[in-house]
């Protein structure tokens, strides 16, 4: 018998002196490891036997006798936000080991975490810069790629104005990214910037702000260990977010809390519920009113909270009493029974707490459903609590950092609007003439008004020129980060792309954009490093800013996303305005600068707190955050009292550290320990009824009462502007010195308002009463509409989607007219079953980057489509067999995928993972990659087949509900 | 001595992959090699459950019956480990083996199938710990380092447990216990001849 | 060994039998809600009671990759074949080999050498002729080497690897996997040769009814029993080779192309097919070689220099004989069988 050689002492002398040597970072462990292609010895003689070595010759691994050095990153591909911790030797990335410190994974990670190494030293990234010369792809220098760009941009500008210029932006860029980014179009002259927010969770933002204040997830994904009740609507967070599971799955165990999943898909997280309730896809809002039924007619509402905390939640009875048991089975197929079985565990089960992600928000009502959930938590008290609350699932590392730095149409950084005082306050901030950005637009009315959605891009390059509203129609698609495959209808996409003058692609990966088309020339590729390559700061979905070091230098010639808008504002002219205030080094504005004016600015939304030094010492000290708290102990010296990762709001400036918010709302807590209000953003009054909370405040509020936000004016009827300083009294006067009465706190550059509120224990943003009623938006009670495509035309006379609207974030939202068509056409005869899309755990977004990844790649090896046995029996399909899926737009697409015949879909319906990409109606498109960039799995994107309807109040295409017909292939 | 085992707790496990990539990534396995797998019964239905499963190291291990060379052996910590240098490619292993663990580079060249690739419960071969020529044949040695293997510690959920074989238990039956329901700990009865009571 | 064998035959269809039990055997209704909507914790499914139900099947799921081997989690099925490759087939070789080489040595020392009773005639007639001969010792070399190589399989590890050292009975080992799955084929090709080159003269008839009530004229050494060209011993062991060796090139070339013709369950069985018709394969072979060696006078000169003594002829095979006399006019002779002369 053989034994293993080494015996166990050794092994621990081996450790002890890897311990004891004074090593670079940590333990030293593959020092000794040597890079080998082929071992010699023993049969490998024997000539016509290869030796069965596990690795392959080329890629990384240990390296002989480097140091190795330890490097801390966030992982890209959700919002969880989990440490990577890389092992690096000679700047190569040789390992990974799992992030224990960290409150968020503790070590953990899923598919593409535990993969994100082959992302940055995968084989099939782009390696340097090229264009399309007569549709073959050509290698270009960087000088000559920014030179051509910049030249063509420019004549756009001159020709059509700087509207026909869109920059597509990135949930993967850091903080300082999506900051530079939108702070890019703003010097260029256009609000048309937007990133994947757009079609993730742009309803969900608009939804919850306008409900109670703030955009994002209440609570954390920690918190929610402390629920008694759990209910998925709309989110499949053990694919989409499966280190979030860790939490929730253990909280379900230690508290045995009730588990429900409303989806139309028994879902791998559905597997793990006490309670599956499947729904028709697009039926969200009946489903809700229909607990709500439940809840006011047995009165299991709270009472309290609603009269305190609430305004217009009569106006919800009113309509909610439509949605009796009959209605909502007839509307959603979930029996009544079953409806009041989870209704009264959210009333009475409390802390009750609800997750979703775009299973609620990509539908023509997103913002309405959201809505709906807001009020349903809202009517059981279930918001503003430990274990309770709106807990959104978000999808990349820093969508919701995205979102927060306006990489968006609507927004300049931080919510603060495209109004004139918006702009001055940034002007202000940049230290650049308000005047001046003026003179950047196209006409000065351009400037307020919100630019066009990332969804709908291609209707701005196709539609008549005198149906969009700016100067000329879209030329030119500036795209960094972000797929081409995510959005609807990719068959007029595709005409779009090459109806475009100029389509810039900066990614790691050449990404469909590149390929789908039969664009001959003004292509560029530009390769830009990934979100390992680049320090910087990522929000996770729990709002927490976690700072990631880089962990290698880029690799081959990409250029950090930083580096790339800096070249181009250089190249376009205002880089000495852009970056007046931060520093730059060989071209590399530095993060840490523009997290720093990025702090300056950021008091609306309380990124003013996290300074870069503050985060790097969180990252420094992980392993001292309490795993359901996320607080520090508050006698620690560097840490002490914040929350993990100082979840905005972080009020006030660096100095006062304030320590996050890791619940928003919460009148538990003193607004200096993170505690807060509902946000009076809607008036004091309304038909004379009041906005503000009748009888609640955070605990040690001076005021107690409700009461509207601050400004110096008010500080002053208080008696508390005493308590500013000299300074900020200077600063805030400086601001407005015609009126510094009207200087708020969301303006107030020396955060001196924000500091006295706090000091008197109220919420500078007010003290307000969150809105079931929410004025202002369509439907300010959210009420039913059928998808577009609905598959019950005899619903539609009932429940029709909103009439069309010529002018919608500049270009027509014919939705009613389409859905009519579909009704008169018998579309849903045709096309009888419904399709939905989703999330696979081993790819994310459009999948190009983990397509790219071999490791990935292998465990989804085909396109799929989800069909239930009885529609696939009708249909003559079996299990793994190629099928073809045909959608019902004008265009007729169609798409080829195998199916996956089971019951995890209901009769009539059917899913695609979305992630796919590359082939385009049955055509494989390799060839159209560059070489070598071909991403290793490639097929149908569920978008070629996905149809017309967008969300009225953020232009959310709807991917979830619509129709199609399949066959055997 | 540490009795080294897995243990996956199906009632936590997500099919989210992780092992898997975790393996690939620590030990640079080829494609078409999966040291680990997740296989999910009744999919799609209610009452679905995934279970993550490789080598299990099996006590009186089958594989090691079979082998017609003798290219098995067991270390101080009950790892079942392999001699590339040893293996003659028969495939026997595979037959034997009760949970597929054994994988090999060709599917069959003359029954030629390459050396035999498995979980090594991160533990190398019988090469030097540490060394290059370990590294090349089996990938990295963790359990020499004092860590335990990467699929496990990097699980998303705490699912798959690796370690001494009574304190996993240990974890596990606790768990059992605190939320009342339990599956089983899977492949245990067939690879160490006891199940945890749950 | 009755519930052994029970087991293998189990096996066979274990596997498309645990599919259809693995998903027909989930939750009971216990585990739903009142309302009778279903509780998918509760439902979960347990591996103890799903063993129970699959009584010794395969636990197989769905995986995403494409081996499809990797769907089945846990195949009990393993455990029986190890006990087969470990036990059964090495009794089953022990008996068979060291029995029949028992017996061989018996009969040898009861009956000695048959000899050709009337002497050698000193006239000779062709029996086989060089394409024949080169056929059955082209197959014959490759059988035993395929049969030592195949036997170290299942044997060559307890008896050899300790003496040899495990690197030096790897390397032999190696190196016999290969000679034995090289001389596969012209093996194969042989049975078949001499599968359709013999088959006219090995069709049973009434001939060997009489001769095996004779005893084949081995119990009595006076009684010449009645046998054309091949006797009722010799069709068998022509069909031994026929048939068995058809057995052995299938479950050996099932074996060469591991699954692609065939899953868990059926490359068990062909190996189990393998081995215990591949013992038996060698029992019987060297019986022949006895019969055809030192059993038998005159014998062994068929396929030596391929031409036979009259006299040995006319005591084994003499109605051969007649028909050779007669000349290829008459039936049932073969061309090829006749004189050269």
């Amino acid at each position: 018998m053989l034994i293993k050689r080494t015996e166990r002492q050794s092994r621990r002398a081996n450790l002890a002196t890897a311990l004891t040597q004074p090593s670079g970072g940590g333990l030293d462990r593959r020092t000794f490891l040597r890079r080998s292609g082929l071992a010699a010895g023993g049969l490998a003689t024997l000539g016509a036997l290869p030796l069965g070595s596990v690795r392959k010759a080329a890629a990384a691994g240990p390296i002989p006798g480097a140091q190795t050095t330890i490097r801390k990153n966030i992982c890209t591909h959700c919002s969880v936000g989990c440490t990577v911790v890389a092992e690096v030797q000679n700047g190569v990335w040789t390992g990974q080991e799992p992030g224990w410190d960290s409150p968020l994974n503790r070590g953990s990670h899923c598919a593409k975490g535990a993969a994100t190494r082959e992302i940055v030293h995968g084989d099939r990234r782009l390696r340097y810069p090229m264009k399309l010369v007569n549709g073959q792809w050509t290698r270009i220098s960087w000088d000559t790629a920014i030179n051509e760009i910049g030249d063509k941009l420019n004549a756009i500008r001159e020709k059509s104005g700087p509207d026909s210029v869109y920059w597509l932006g990135s949930a993967k860029f850091t903080n300082e990214g999506s900051y530079l980014n939108r702070k890019f179009a703003a010097y260029w002259g256009t609000n048309n910037v937007d990133h994947q927010a757009r079609i993730c969770h742009s309803t969900t933002v608009a939804g919850v702000a306008n409900t109670w204040g703030y955009g994002a997830m209440t609570n954390s994904y920690n918190d929610i260990r402390n629920a008694k009740t759990i209910v998925f609507l709309g989110s499949n967070a053990a694919e989409a977010h499966p280190v979030s599971l860790q939490h929730i799955l253990e909280g379900k165990e230690l508290n045995r809390a009730n588990f429900v999943v409303m989806d139309p898909r028994m879902t791998r997280t559905g597997a793990h519920a006490t309670e599956y309730v499947r729904i028709r896809p697009g039926t969200d809002i009946p489903v809700i009113w229909g607990m709500l039924h439940h809840i006011f007619k047995n009165e299991w509402e709270d009472k309290d909270f609603i009269r305190q905390r609430v305004y217009g939640m009569d106006d919800v009875r009113k309509e909610v009493e439509k949605w009796t048991p009959e209605e909502v089975e007839r509307v959603t197929g979930v029996p009544g029974a079953q409806l009041k079985r989870v209704a009264e565990m959210l009333a009475k089960q409390r802390p009750a707490t609800m997750i979703w992600a775009m299973g609620q928000t990509q539908h023509t009502v997103g913002t309405a459903t959201v809505r709906a959930s807001c009020t349903l938590l809202l009517a059981t008290g279930n918001v503003g609590f430990s274990g309770t609350g709106a807990n959104i699932f978000r999808g990349h590392t820093n969508v919701q950092g995205a979102t927060d730095l306006g990489l968006d149409i609507v927004t300049l950084p931080l919510y603060y609007g495209l109004v004139e005082g918006a702009w001055r306050h940034w002007s202000r901030v940049w230290e650049t003439d308000f005047e001046w950005f003026r003179s950047r637009f196209a006409d000065p009315k351009m400037m307020n008004t919100a630019g066009i959605p990332s969804t709908r891009w291609f209707d701005a390059t196709l539609l008549p020129k005198d149906q969009v509203a700016q100067k000329d129609n879209l030329k030119a698609m500036f795209v960094m980060g972000h797929g081409g495959n995510t959005v609807t209808r990719i068959p007029e996409a595709v005409k779009g792309i090459e109806a475009l003058d100029l389509l810039v692609v900066a990614d790691p990966v050449p990404t469909t954009w590149a390929a789908v088309s039969d664009r001959k020339n003004d292509t560029y590729l530009l390769p830009v490093a990934t979100s390992y390559e680049t320090a910087g700061s990522r929000t996770a979905s729990n709002r927490s800013l976690q700072w990631g070091e880089q962990i290698v230098k880029p690799i081959f010639e990409s250029k950090d996303d930083l580096e790339v808008m800096y070249l181009l504002a250089k190249k376009l002219g205002f880089a000495d305005r852009m970056f007046k205030n931060i520093k730059v080094e060989n071209n590399l504005p530095v993060a840490e600068d523009i997290l720093r004016e990025i702090n300056r600015g950021g008091f609306s939304t309380g990124y003013c707190g996290q300074s870069p030094e503050r985060l790097k010492a969180h990252m420094k000290n992980q392993a001292k955050f309490d795993l359901v708290t996320l607080r520090a102990p508050k006698d620690d010296p560097e840490v002490g009292g914040d929350y993990y990762g100082l979840p905005w709001p972080c009020w006030g400036k660096p100095e006062i550290k304030h320590p996050g918010t890791p619940i928003l709302y919460n009148t538990t807590l003193h607004v200096k320990e993170g505690g807060g209000t509902f946000r009076a953003r809607f008036g004091v009054e309304r038909n004379g009824v009041s906005l503000l909370a009748d009888g609640v405040y955070s605990v040690g509020s001076e005021i107690r009462d409700g009461y509207p936000e601050f400004n110096l004016g008010v500080l002053k009827k208080l008696g508390w502007d005493k308590d500013l300083t000299a300074e900020e009294l200077a600063t805030i006067q400086r601001i407005n010195s015609a009126n510094p009465d009207a200087v708020s706190w969301a303006i107030d550059l020396s955060g001196g308002i924000q500091r006295v509120c706090l000091e008197h224990g109220v919420m500078h943003y007010g003290n307000a009463k969150a809105r079931a009623n929410a004025f202002g938006l369509p439907d300010p009670v959210p009420v039913h509409r059928e998808p577009i495509y609905s598959p019950r035309p005899e619903l539609v006379a009932k429940y029709p989607t909103l009439p069309d609207v010529k002018a919608q974030f500049r270009v027509p939202n014919l939705g009613f007219t389409v859905q009519k068509q579909n009704v008169d056409k018998g579309i849903a005869k045709e096309f009888p079953i419904i399709l939905t899309s989703g999330r696979l755990v081993e790819y994310e977004g459009g999948g190009e980057e983990t397509r790219s990844n071999k490791w990935l790649a292998e465990l989804q090896q085909d396109a799929f489509i989800e069909i239930n046995p009885a529609d696939a029996t009708a249909r003559g399909i079996t299990d793994g067999a190629w099928v073809w899926v045909f959608g019902p737009a004008d265009t007729r697409p169609k798409a080829r995928v195998k199916a996956l015949v089971t019951e995890r879909v209901g009769r009539g319906v059917a899913w695609m993972p979305f992630h796919f990409g590359g082939w385009f109606q049955g055509v494989d498109q390799r060839s159209k990659y560059p070489k070598g960039s071909d991403p290793v799995v490639l097929g149908e994107s569920v978008n070629t087949l996905t149809t017309y309807g967008f969300d009225p109040v953020t232009g959310m295409q709807e991917p979830k509900a619509t129709l199609c017909q399949i066959r055997a292939a | 001595m540490a009795r080294m085992k897995f243990l996956c707790d199906a009632d936590r496990c997500i099919e989210c992959n992780a092992c898997v990539t975790a393996c690939k990534n620590e030990h640079e396995v080829p494609w078409g090699i999966n040291r680990r797998r997740v296989v999910t019964l009744n999919d799609g239905k209610p009452g679905e459950r995934s279970i993550s499963m490789a080598c299990m190291h099996c006590t009186d291990a089958p594989c090691a019956a079979v082998c017609p060379v003798n290219c098995f052996y067991t270390t101080a910590d009950a790892v079942v480990l392999h001699s590339k240098d040893l293996c003659i490619g028969c495939g026997y292993c595979f037959y034997a083996c009760p949970f597929g663990a054994p994988q090999y580079p060709r599917v069959g060249n003359f029954g030629s199938r390459g050396k035999m690739d498995k979980c090594t419960f991160c533990a190398g071969g019988p090469e030097a710990d540490g060394s290059k020529e370990e590294y090349a044949k089996y990938g990295a040695n963790r359990l020499a380092e004092g860590k335990l293997p990467l699929c496990a510690e990097m699980c998303s959920t705490k699912s798959l447990l690796a370690g001494d074989g009574e304190i996993i238990a240990q974890i596990y039956k606790e768990r059992v216990v605190k939320r009342g329901y339990g599956s089983g700990a899977w492949g245990w009865k067939t690879a160490y001849r006891e199940s945890i009571a749950s | 060994m009755r519930t052994r064998l029970a087991h293998i035959r189990f096996i066979i269809g274990a596997l498309a039998l645990a599919f259809v039990v693995a998903v027909a055997a989930p939750a009971g209704a216990q585990d739903r809600n009142p309302d009778g909507s279903v509780n998918p914790t509760a439902s979960a499914v347990n591996e103890e009671q799903l063993l129970n139900a699959l009584r010794g099947g395969a636990v197989s799921g769905r995986v995403t990759i494409p081996d499809q081997k990797a769907a089945t989690l846990i195949q009990p099925e393993g455990q029986v074949w190890r006990d087969f490759h470990e036990v059964t087939l090495r009794w089953i070789g022990l008996i068979a080999i060291i029995g029949m080489l028992i017996l061989l040595v018996g009969f040898y020392m009861w009956r000695g050498m048959v000899m050709i009773q009337s002497g050698r005639s000193g006239r000779v007639i062709v029996r086989f002729n060089g394409f024949e001969r080169f056929i059955h010792w082209m197959t014959a070399t490759c059988f035993i080497i395929l049969a030592i190589t195949g036997l170290n399989i299942t044997f060559g590890r307890p008896l050899f690897a300790s003496a040899f050292g495990s690197e030096a009975f790897t390397t032999w080992s190696q190196w016999a996997k290969y000679a034995h799955n090289y001389l596969s084929f012209p093996f194969t090709i042989g049975v078949v040769v001499i599968f359709l080159m013999w088959i006219a003269g090995n069709i049973p008839n009434r001939t060997d009814v009489e001769w095996v009530k004779q005893g084949g004229g081995m119990v009595d050494p006076s009684k010449h029993p009645p046998a054309y060209r091949f006797n009722a011993g010799q069709k068998m062991m022509y069909w031994i080779v026929v048939l068995g060796g058809t057995a052995m090139a299938i479950t050996g070339y099932i074996m060469m192309f591991p699954f692609y013709v065939t899953d868990m369950a059926g490359m068990q069985f062909s190996q189990i097919v393998h081995g215990v018709v591949g013992v038996l394969f060698v029992a019987a072979m060297l019986a022949h070689i006895y019969i055809g060696s030192i059993g038998m006078e005159g014998a062994f000169e068929a396929m030596g220099t391929g031409t036979v003594d009259e006299n040995w002829a006319k005591e084994h095979h003499p109605l051969w004989l007649e028909e050779q006399k007669k000349g290829p006019a008459a039936g049932g002779a073969r061309p090829m069988a006749t004189p050269a002369e």
